[in-house]
């Protein structure tokens, strides 16, 4: 596999060009993303917030190519995913994209070493070891990767999921709420990394998240609503994410 | 409760589409065989009552015995005179009946398998002929002219005119087709050929100069049957005797759907078969559905249901299932009824056609067996679902409600036992004494149970075994090589469950397979041994013979030394229909090696019997001892044992007379033919001119084949060989079953690792990668339930070998290259059973897979 060198800071690993994604017709219509037009930067920590309902999951399954838009584009690393056909959305899926969902992340039958190296495993690619080992040793999972996921924490399997989304280098990392089912230790423990793959590798994630401490981990936060970008905010920290929700909700 | 059991059920059609159709196999398969030997039934009374229609009363020779196809010993023709006397008698004519070979115009024999080949008078008087028509030509008048059933000639392409080559006992010769007949409806008589011909010449051909084989009576309009009956009965002498030709087409009728209810019986047992096969896909559904409604059924529980409302939902469930398969099922079974009939054919066995009747016994059983062993089936499942604790609703873990290892480990061990022990008894049983019927039932009972435990034993042995099975796939594909090996083992009871349905139609190929290829080493080695002749001559099939004339012609080639004729026999052994072989005492020493232990041969020309040495061990026997013999023609005779022979893998019975004591006893249809000659060449003579001539002189005879030692030999094991074909072709419905549950089982698990699958398709898996990893793992579970069922097969045909050795398995031989072509089989059947379901998984849509709740 090639390895991706991270492009520079003002280029957009993922941007959506008047995204539309509608739910039903007529008159039942459900305008989940009502066009959306977005950029993300490469190397930047980014989270989508908003209340339940806004379409912040519909935009991160569409810029992760797991969901097609109703209309309009979106491109990763200059690849527009539209005009992809299945098999090379897995392909880019597979290469470029690193995935950390809220829970069910990891392969039972797998051990957790084979749970990191899942992509690589799937691509049949040999994994970098020397990168292996690096992720493996900040995220503190040297001594877990013979356990099968049912033997490990709640916080181990996720951050063998951060593990994972990172090994193989991916152009960009979605991660929806990879925190919801942590507790407070273990969801710091987890975003800390996340920040620091940010800041150390040059990685760009995008986050979905309700939680306006886990926002503030994040270098920018765009807000959702009714399926519109409706707020942009920089430099967080967890009191300003809640005063600009409140200003949003009220 | 039942709208909710009701409402489930709709919900779930697909995943219990497979259940429904392994039951819709097991009850069809049942349903078939009904229908099957009804129609048999049917088809041979329709028959019988077809060929007496138009007689009123039937004169015949009484007999003591009636055994075998040889009728009773024939009549004088003065009885005729006497019959006619009688007053009310309207009209009256012998017949003669016996045996005669037509052939096709390419000179072979035209031979069914079962069904007799018959030769007969023609009636002449019009008003006794009954159902008997000439579709086509005239009734044969001259002695050079013949008539031959509509189905032969429809078959062979003959039309009146033509030449047909017919043999008789007294030799082959050519008669113009005058006549093509039907018997009423019916092309011909039950699947038998039939040539007739004018009286006299009828009489002549089939060697029965001036007698009769029966007479055949009309009442007058003013006489009821039964007073002409009782008027023939009185006027004829003691030894003759009249009977109702409707009481007669019964007898008969019932006769031969007795001799025939082996094959009910013998079906009715590969049914049970698959319908315990299917069992195990039940269970193993219900079980599976459960596990999946588990926190569904807790919520039940939480909000106040008790748990035996809980069983009655699954168990509603599973009625509505059995019902809708079984009805399907029986419908089904007219399909399965067809398949047997065209097997049936294509082993020679010809059965009538008629339309075939659903008696409202096949539908009772049909039902019942689907119904109650669904329900049986479900009810473990369900009660295991009653104790699923309401707080499972709030989490979502796997509740542990199995039997502990150690418990599943005594039960299957406690159950194995039994089943061996069963086994054991049922063959090694002589000193319990159990009769043959119940030592069958045992044996039966006891492979069950050995079925039973290995599948509760196996889900322990899974792992082990699939480890080893499933060995080269991650070498083979690494990742979904893993994987298919690591979810093969997840639940490693549903995969024991699932292997063992296939296993049990394998053990029973793999015991086939050993048993027959044991009979075919045996017989083998005992035809080396016990063949002293250098060429034998026989008819393929079932029963019939040749004409004597070709021994009589091969006596006078100097090229052959020794002509010994062996003929076969029936008769009654204590009220049970038993066989002999004829042999001529003068030469048999030279042609077949008889092992005589005690007594011997020269007791056979003073018309003596040599038994076999189990038969005579069985019953106490010893020489000198005299026992009684029913024969159809002469009664019950005493007679002595001359000797104890401990080879019968060349004369096949257990009993052996003289060809003057046969001659004696044994009169009527064809019982004046040869079965077998053992012929030893001129010693000064090459093998290739000596063949020669004996070919020669059987070319007359176009239905007995000539074959040396090694031709023989060869012509026993390709009879053992389409038993074998028959006995595995009724074990595939069984193994179909056992498909439709690798892939129910395969669709419930990946319906089950729904968000695992869309996990893995989020993170770059290819559908062909998904499809592999199915495919890998369906391969591992069927080849898991190959291993098993050979090793279960393995020990059923070593244990019935063991104990039938003496009784043609001397020999253990285990066929290598065709158990190891039943595990390839078992992997061909993992593929086929993991298309759908792989192509489901494959297919999933990873959005709603990873959002599944």
């Amino acid at each position: 596999m090639t390895t991706i060198t991270a492009p520079k800071t003002g280029f957009a690993a993922a941007r959506m060009e008047r995204g539309e994604k509608v739910y039903g017709e007529g008159s039942t219509a459900v305008r989940a993303l009502d066009l959306i037009t977005a950029e993300f930067e490469a190397r930047q920590f980014t989270a989508i917030m908003g209340p339940s309902g806004s379409g912040k999951s519909t935009l991160l399954h569409c810029l992760a190519g797991l969901d097609t838009l109703t209309d309009g584009e979106v491109w990763i690393n200059e690849i527009e995913l539209g005009s992809l056909k299945d098999k090379d959305l897995t392909l880019l899926r597979r290469e470029k994209v690193g995935f950390v969902f809220q829970a069910f992340n990891l392969i039972p039958t797998l051990s957790a070493r084979e749970n990191v190296l899942l992509p690589l495993l799937i691509a049949g690619t040999k994994p970098d070891q020397e990168w292996f080992d690096q992720v493996v040793g900040i995220l503190g999972l040297e001594d877990r990767l013979a356990h099968r996921p049912a033997e490990l924490s709640g916080g181990e399997q996720q951050r063998v999921a951060a593990a994972r989304a990172l090994v193989s280098r991916p152009a960009i990392v979605f991660a929806d709420e990879p925190s919801g089912n942590l507790d407070t230790r273990s969801a710091a423990e987890l975003l800390d990394f996340m920040r620091r793959a940010v800041k150390e590798f040059g990685q760009t994630i995008i986050m979905v998240t309700h939680d306006p401490v886990a926002a503030s981990y994040a270098d920018r936060i765009v807000f959702l609503r009714d399926g519109k970008i409706v707020d942009e905010l920089l430099k967080p920290t967890a009191n300003s994410v809640i005063d600009r929700m409140k200003q949003l909700g009220g | 409760m039942i709208r909710i059991a009701l409402k489930t059920f709709f919900a779930h059609k697909l995943r219990l589409t497979m259940t429904a159709l392994s039951i819709m196999f097991g009850v069809a398969f049942i349903a078939g065989t009904f229908i099957f030997t009804d129609t048999i039934d049917k088809s041979f009374g329709d028959l019988f009552e077809d060929a007496f229609a138009g007689q009123d009363v039937i004169v015949q020779t009484a007999t003591e015995f009636d055994v075998g196809f040889s009728g009773p010993p024939p009549l004088d023709e003065q009885v005729l005179d006497v019959v006619r006397g009688v007053p009310g008698v309207e009209a009256a004519e012998g017949q003669v009946g016996g045996f005669a070979i037509i052939y096709d115009k390419s000179g072979n024999a035209i031979v069914p398998t079962g069904p007799p080949t018959i030769g007969g008078s023609w009636t002449e008087d019009e008003r006794l002929l009954g159902n008997v028509n000439i579709r086509e030509g005239r009734r044969p008048e001259g002695p050079a002219e013949v008539t031959i059933d509509a189905r032969t000639a429809d078959d062979n392409g003959f039309a009146v005119g033509d030449t047909v080559t017919v043999q008789t006992q007294t030799g082959v010769a050519d008669f113009e087709l005058v006549a093509i007949v039907g018997f009423g409806e019916a092309d011909n008589l039950a699947g038998a050929t039939f040539a007739g011909f004018e009286l006299a010449t009828a009489q002549e051909v089939l060697g029965l100069g001036g007698l009769y084989s029966s007479i055949t009576v009309v009442a007058d309009a003013d006489t009821t049957p039964e007073a002409v009956q009782a008027g023939i009965a009185s006027a004829v002498p003691a030894n003759i005797e009249a009977v109702l030709a409707t009481d007669e087409a019964a007898d008969q009728t019932e006769a031969l759907q007795e001799g025939l209810s082996f094959i009910r019986t013998g079906l009715l047992v590969f049914a049970i078969v698959a319908v315990f096969v299917a069992s195990f896909i039940i269970q193993n559904t219900f079980r599976i559905i459960v596990r999946q409604r588990q926190r569904e059924l807790a919520l039940f529980r939480a909000v106040g249901a008790t748990g035996a409302q809980v069983v009655r939902t699954v168990v509603i469930e599973a009625l509505l299932v059995a019902l809708l398969a079984s009805v399907a099922g029986i419908l089904f079974g007219f399909v399965i009824s067809q398949g047997l009939t065209a097997m049936m054919s294509s082993i020679g066995w010809d059965i009538p056609s008629t339309t075939a009747p659903l008696a409202m016994r096949t539908i009772i059983i049909g039902m019942a067996v689907g119904v109650l062993v669904t329900v049986v089936a479900a009810l473990l499942p369900a009660m295991r679902a009653a104790r699923i604790p309401p707080v499972a609703a709030l989490r979502d873990t796997d509740v542990q409600l199995r039997m502990s290892d150690r418990t599943r480990s005594v039960v299957g061990l406690a159950m194995l036992a039994i089943g061996v022990g069963l086994i054991v008894a049922g063959l090694f049983g002589d000193v319990l004494d159990l009769g043959p019927l119940n030592e069958l039932t045992a044996v039966g009972l006891g492979a069950l149970g050995v079925f039973l435990a290995v599948s509760v034993l196996s889900s322990t042995a899974v792992k082990p075994l699939a480890r080893v099975i499933g060995w080269p796939l991650p070498k083979l594909d690494r990742l979904t090589g893993t994987m298919a090996l690591e979810n093969s083992v997840r639940k490693p009871r549903r995969t024991a469950t699932t292997a063992s349905a296939l296993m049990i139609g394998l053990a029973l190929v793999t015991f086939f397979f050993i048993f027959a290829e044991s009979i075919k080493a045996s017989a083998g080695s005992a035809i080396e041994e016990g063949l002293r002749a250098d060429y034998v001559i026989s008819v393929d099939g079932f029963a019939g013979g040749f004409s004597p004339e070709l021994a009589n012609e091969l006596e006078t080639l100097p090229e052959v030394d020794t002509v010994s004729r062996l003929r076969l026999g029936f008769w009654d052994n204590q009220g049970t229909e038993d066989l002999l072989m004829a042999v001529d005492d003068a030469t048999i020493e030279e042609a077949v090696f008889l092992d005589v232990q005690a007594g011997s041969l020269a007791g056979l020309a003073e018309g003596g019997v040599l038994v076999y040495e189990d038969a005579a061990k069985d019953n106490g026997w010893v020489v000198g001892d005299t026992i009684e013999m029913g024969f159809t023609s002469t009664g019950l005779q005493e007679v002595e044992i001359a000797g104890i022979y401990g080879a019968q893998d060349v004369v096949q019975t257990n009993y052996v007379v003289g060809l003057d004591f046969y001659d004696a006893n044994f009169s009527g249809f064809g019982t004046d033919l040869d079965m077998v000659v053992a012929v030893k060449t001129a010693p000064d003579v090459e093998a290739a001119t000596a063949r020669g001539s004996i070919e020669a002189a059987a070319a007359d005879f176009p239905n007995a084949t000539v074959r040396d030692q090694g031709e023989y030999r060869q012509a026993q094991e390709d009879q053992v060989n389409q038993m074998l074909l028959l006995f595995n072709g009724l074990l595939f419905l069984a193994v179909i079953i056992a498909l439709f549950g690798i892939t129910n089982t395969l669709w419930l698990s990946v319906f089950e690792r729904t968000r695992e699958v869309g996990l893995l398709r989020a993170v770059g898996m290819s559908r062909w990668q998904v499809r592999r990893m199915v495919l890998w793992e369906s391969i591992i579970v069927a080849v898991i339930g190959a291993v098993l069922g050979i090793a279960v097969g393995t020990f059923f045909g070593v244990v019935v070998t063991a104990a039938l050795a003496g009784q043609g398995t001397d020999v253990l031989a285990v066929p290598i290259a065709s158990i190891i072509g039943l595990v390839v089989f078992g992997a061909v059947v993992g593929v086929l059973a993991s298309l759908a379901p792989a192509r489901k998984a494959a297919g999933l849509n990873i959005l709603e897979a990873i959002t599944y709740e």
